[in-house]
């Protein structure tokens, strides 16, 4: 057992070392597994994956754990109490914590607050985390920084990688901008996924004015979400009752909020034998297997025998094989394979960095390349499998192909001579039938999915194929609304196999999204979810025109009632701020939606003060935008977009009443102009710009304004022959 | 086999089991120290009538311990040492009880029921056993003391060995053995060693076995893996140290240490390989699947480098290497030192045949 940590001097703390687990990710990337099992049991070289994640806490010596479950929170602690951790012997306490309203990490959290279970540092760490990090240095350097820094509250342990490693997510691959010396993180910033096209991210000048030293920006940690914590980061979430995500939300809102004074470090592990890893998509979810058969994690291998009846014994080459494995004389196992207990392979089969489960039967000439097959599944022969997954008892009949990223669910049984096309995902049952169910709908729905999204079955698509599975099959291709951007997603990543990491292979998937995204597109007009995590929203910039409109016209909506409430309600300005940037992230539409919005409120308010005659043109433009102007300071950000806002006002304006519109131009401008949200240089620009556009009621419009802008640049003109004088 | 581990006997030996599991005990004689240590508390804790059944319940705890961590001998070793202490005291017992003279314990040997007789003969008193049981503890302690001091012995046979002005090579820089060996001869003998640097899982240990050599001030040069043929012809002796000795004379090293001996053998070279006694195994080596432990493939391949990771078809880190005994020429013991063919003989005085297998 290794040494209990230190007590620092200054924090008394509990002598127990906590550890929180997140055993939900509140994602549907596993989709259709997960809506049978949850993401954390599911198997990772035969052993599931939430014992990689205890056995880490193990041996990094914690005292308590706490899983909060939510979804299929009922296996879950049926697993926990069967397993050995719940014996007297185990190296910690374990507690599940029922948390079934939870539909993300940020509900999570709060919830664990109101538990008010937190007594000192806890470490908190996802379900799905593999990793053999040598956890007391991470503590070493956390109660440093502690000592160091009074309002550090989080440290990151984070792993060197490269950008387009094939553990790294590539569904949310990350930026951090740390200080170089001190490892401070500064900033964090989600970026969309590796395309191949460039992606930049904007950092506010603002958070790195007090940085005394360098800084540097990097795009090459694997991060697995394991973050030593002080009982303030539940506190910050129940404080930010819209934080949602651990990194988007949390982490950015934490360093760029100017409330919340607090410091968040980063523990960059420099040893290369040194491995950590999140399983979080299909893709990583292959990597990650691969690592671990290729001792990449060592200690943390197969032959380890996480799991007390396990047998696992190491061949040469990476071979792992239980007892009991019943191989034919003229099958051939190749490199980096596992094999679990009774299963029998035929002759002339050939299987190679793969993982069969136990109980597997396995016919004669199969071939199995780099597939996941679970236990008690039984491939016929002549099957080919190539990056595919096959769930726990399916069927799989002579001369079938799975194409790659092909995922077979449980129970499922492919006819012979079937071909499963690339990504194709069948399910044992469509999941719309299980509607009567719905009371349990949790459980049958998936662990990510949101109350909301529950009634989403409605409109899948779950047709029994008979052209997919044949006669005597038994499977429904699997398409959900959620799963049609994972799919989409997939261009970049999810396609579980790895294709990503292989560029070239991108186009081959290009075909079969087209023809889901229209499909998509058609049913979209009942899509009204909200996006809960950004991360996945990201995808849909990416997708048809349809339905990125349909997005931002949702948006338009909902920003125009937060403004519109704001004004009513005369709230104060943070707070419409506040909320109209969650409603942003959430939508993950840009700033010049948010502008779009806010304008077309204000100046609808102003008509009505002019209607009704309560007010002059004038007073009402000086009313409303001395006091809601400063909103623009935080959605207009730069140049361009101080451009972009006089657009949207000149266009929105010179719709207006042709009696007052020239007046409620000149002094909207005018005042954002005294209020510093507009450079003079910018409106020059835009008087340039718009000069061009021959829209009669805009010119119109603009008279009145042409003088302040004559005005404008004489000033300008003056100050520079002043300068020049001076010069001279 | 009955199973006799009970739940009291499971928590003693459970946190040991996953400690090894998890690699949290490394070194050798850490491990075997642990090992008799828990043997210790469980001898005191098992309610036993008849030391047969003590045997049989060691004997279980021995197989669940060398299946948490297959590869390292050490804990086997330790077990059976344990079992020939039980089955030494109980035949001195049953000689004193039995009366019986010498010629019939060596008929006892050759019949087959005499294991049936013993234990009807050891139907002994409550008394009896408690004694047994301080004695088996007491030959448990003087094991752990035995373990401890293990470097005493061996040492004071470095001065004979060593001669002034030799030019020595050690290629386990993870070895205290070999460290407390070489310091020990520098009292009376004035020598250069040469480590080599032990690419890719020790060259911390190599920096600091060096970094401790030479504040004994000896005479100390760290040299590349590769080089080890070209400075052969220089040295005067390799001195290894082994984690396993195995009865027919072979023994496991680090990983790179076969290639220094065949460097050495080539060279006709002696080479010393340093153990203790508790590292000799009654087993005999038969597959390298069961002898060699495969590392952290990060250690031989940078994690970070992608390209390479994705595309190479194998990285494999073996952390061991088995050496014949054509390569050994000498065996130095903190009870002596002997030729490689000769350690069958010392397995045999200290291991009972009946625990080669503990299943």
């Amino acid at each position: 057992m290794p040494p209990k940590n230190k007590k620092s001097k200054e924090t008394v703390q509990d002598e127990r070392f906590q550890a929180i687990v997140l055993t939900d990710s509140f994602e549907t990337r596993f989709m259709p597994l997960t809506s049978v099992k949850p993401r954390c049991l599911l198997p990772l070289a035969n052993v599931p994956l939430i014992e990689y994640t205890l056995e880490f806490l193990a041996k990094a010596g914690v005292n308590e754990v706490h899983l909060i479950c939510s979804a299929h929170a009922e296996q879950i602690q049926q697993y926990i109490e069967k397993s050995r951790w719940t014996s007297k012997n185990s190296p910690f306490s374990v507690n599940t914590i029922m948390s079934l309203e939870s539909r993300s990490v940020g509900d999570a959290m709060r919830d664990l607050d109101n538990r008010g279970l937190i007594t000192g540092d806890f470490l908190l760490v996802s379900g799905d985390v593999v990793t053999n990090i040598d956890f007391n240095r991470a503590m070493a350097v956390h109660k440093q920084k502690k000592q160091q820094d009074k309002e550090h509250i989080v440290t990151m342990v984070l792993t060197k990688a490269s950008p387009l490693h094939r553990t790294r997510s590539h569904i949310d691959p990350s930026t951090f901008v740390l200080d170089k010396k001190t490892d401070r993180c500064l900033y964090y910033q989600g970026i969309p996924p590796v395309d191949g096209h460039k992606t930049s991210i904007s950092i506010d000048p603002e958070l790195i004015e007090d940085i005394e030293d360098e800084m540097i920006i990097r795009n090459d940690l694997i991060d697995c979400h394991v973050d030593i914590c002080t009982p303030h980061v539940p506190q910050i979430f129940q404080e930010n009752f819209d934080y949602q995500t651990l990194r988007s939300d949390f982490l950015k809102g934490v360093l760029t909020s100017d409330l919340v004074k607090k410091t968040i470090y980063a523990y960059i592990s420099d040893d290369s034998s040194e491995y950590a890893a999140r399983v979080e998509s299909w893709a990583t979810y292959d990597a990650v297997s691969q690592d671990v058969l290729a001792r990449w994690c060592y200690p943390l291998v197969p032959d380890a025998n996480l799991i007390e009846n396990n047998s696992y014994t190491y061949e040469f080459g990476h071979i792992y094989k239980e007892d009991k494995v019943i191989l034919a004389q003229s099958c051939k196992i190749g490199n980096c394979t596992s094999i679990g207990s009774n299963t029998s392979v035929g002759e002339g089969s050939s299987i190679r960095k793969s993982v069969i489960g136990r109980n597997c039967k396995i016919g004669k000439n199969v071939i199995i390349i780099n597939s996941y097959i679970w236990e008690n599944a039984v491939i016929e022969d002549n099957a080919v499998i190539n990056h595919a997954i096959v769930a726990a008892n399916a069927v799989i009949g002579s001369n079938v192909t799975l194409s790659p990223g092909s995922v077979i669910g449980f129970n499922v049984k492919i006819g012979d001579n079937k071909h499963v096309p690339n990504n194709a995902r069948i399910v044992e049952n469509p999941i719309v039938k299980d509607e009567d169910s719905f009371d349990s709908d949790s459980f049958n729905s998936d662990d990510e999915e949101t109350h909301t999204e529950n009634q989403v079955p409605h409109f899948e698509i779950n047709v029994k194929d008979i052209d997919l599975v044949g006669e005597d099959g038994v499977g429904f291709l699997y398409v959900s609304d959620r799963d049609l951007e994972e799919e989409s997603e997939s261009e970049y990543g999810d396609n579980y196999s790895g294709i990503i990491y292989q560029m070239k292979s991108l186009n081959v998937s290009d075909d079969s999204i087209a023809s889901v995204s229209d499909r998509k597109a058609k049913k979209h007009h009942s899509h009204k979810t909200r996006r809960l995590s950004s991360t996945s929203a990201v995808s849909t910039d990416f997708e048809g025109g349809t339905f990125s409109d349909e997005e931002e016209e949702d948006f338009a909506k909902e920003a125009e009632a937060t403004v519109h409430r704001a004004l009513e309600n005369n709230h104060d300005l943070d707070t419409a701020l506040l909320e109209l940037n969650t409603l942003r992230m959430s939508m993950n539409v840009t700033y010049h939606e948010v502008r779009l919005a806010t304008c077309e409120v204000l100046l609808k308010k102003i008509v009505e003060f002019v209607t009704t005659g309560t007010l002059e043109a004038k007073d009402a433009t000086t009313k409303i935008f001395t006091h809601w102007g400063p909103m623009f300071k935080r959605q207009v950000f730069g140049g361009d977009e101080e451009v972009d806002l006089l657009h949207i006002l000149s266009q929105k304006i010179s719709k207006l009443d042709k009696a007052y519109n020239q007046i409620i131009l000149f002094f909207t401008v005018k005042i954002l102009y005294d209020l510093d949200i507009l450079e003079e240089s910018n409106i020059l620009a835009w008087w340039k710009s718009s000069g061009e556009v021959a829209d009669e009621d805009l010119q119109e419009a603009k008279t009145l304004t042409a003088k302040f802008v004559d005005w404008l640049q004489e000033a300008e003109e003056e100050s520079e022959e002043e300068s020049e004088e001076e010069s001279e | 086999m009955p199973n006799t581990v009970t739940g009291e006997i499971r928590s003693i030996i459970d946190p040991v089991v996953s400690s090894l599991k998890r690699h949290q005990i490394e070194g050798d004689k850490d491990i075997a120290l642990a090992i008799s240590h828990l043997l210790m508390k469980v001898i005191s804790a098992a309610r036993w009538t008849n030391p047969y059944d003590l045997i049989d319940l060691i004997r279980e705890v021995g197989t669940i311990l060398s299946s948490a961590y297959p590869r390292k001998i050490i804990t086997g070793n330790v077990v059976r040492r344990v079992l020939a202490l039980i089955r030494d005291e109980i035949e001195t017992e049953h000689n004193e009880n039995a009366n019986t003279p010498m010629m019939s314990s060596m008929f006892s040997l050759l019949s087959t029921s005499n294991n049936e007789n013993h234990k009807e003969l050891h139907k002994q008193s409550k008394k009896q056993m408690s004694d047994l049981r301080s004695i088996i503890i007491q030959g448990i302690r003087d094991l752990v003391d035995e373990i401890s001091n293990v470097n005493d012995g061996i040492e004071t046979m470095s001065v004979d060995l060593i001669h002034d002005n030799e030019i020595l090579l050690t290629p386990t820089p993870t070895s205290d053995t070999v460290l407390q060996f070489l310091i020990k001869a520098r009292a009376k003998r004035k020598f250069t060693v040469l480590v080599t640097e032990s690419f890719p899982n020790y060259i911390k240990e190599a920096q600091n076995f060096a970094k401790k050599l030479a504040e004994h001030k000896i005479e100390t040069i760290l040299v590349p893996d590769s080089t080890v043929y070209a400075v052969m012809s220089r040295v005067g002796k390799v001195i290894i140290g082994s984690s396993a000795v195995f009865a027919n004379g072979g023994c496991m090293s680090n990983s790179g240490v076969s290639h220094v001996v065949e460097c050495a053998k080539e060279h006709r070279t002696p080479v010393f390989a340093l153990a203790g006694l508790y590292k000799l195994s009654p087993l005999y080596p038969f597959t390298r699947d069961d002898l060699i432990e495969v590392g952290n493939s990060g250690k031989a391949l940078n994690y970070d480098d992608f390209k390479l990771v994705d595309n190479v078809e194998l990285v494999t880190n073996a952390l061991d290497d088995y050496i014949s005994p054509d390569y050994i020429d000498i065996y130095i013991t903190n009870v002596g030192g002997f030729a490689p063919s000769f350690i069958y003989r010392i397995v045999l005085d200290n291991y009972k045949t009946e625990d080669n297998t503990l299943e």
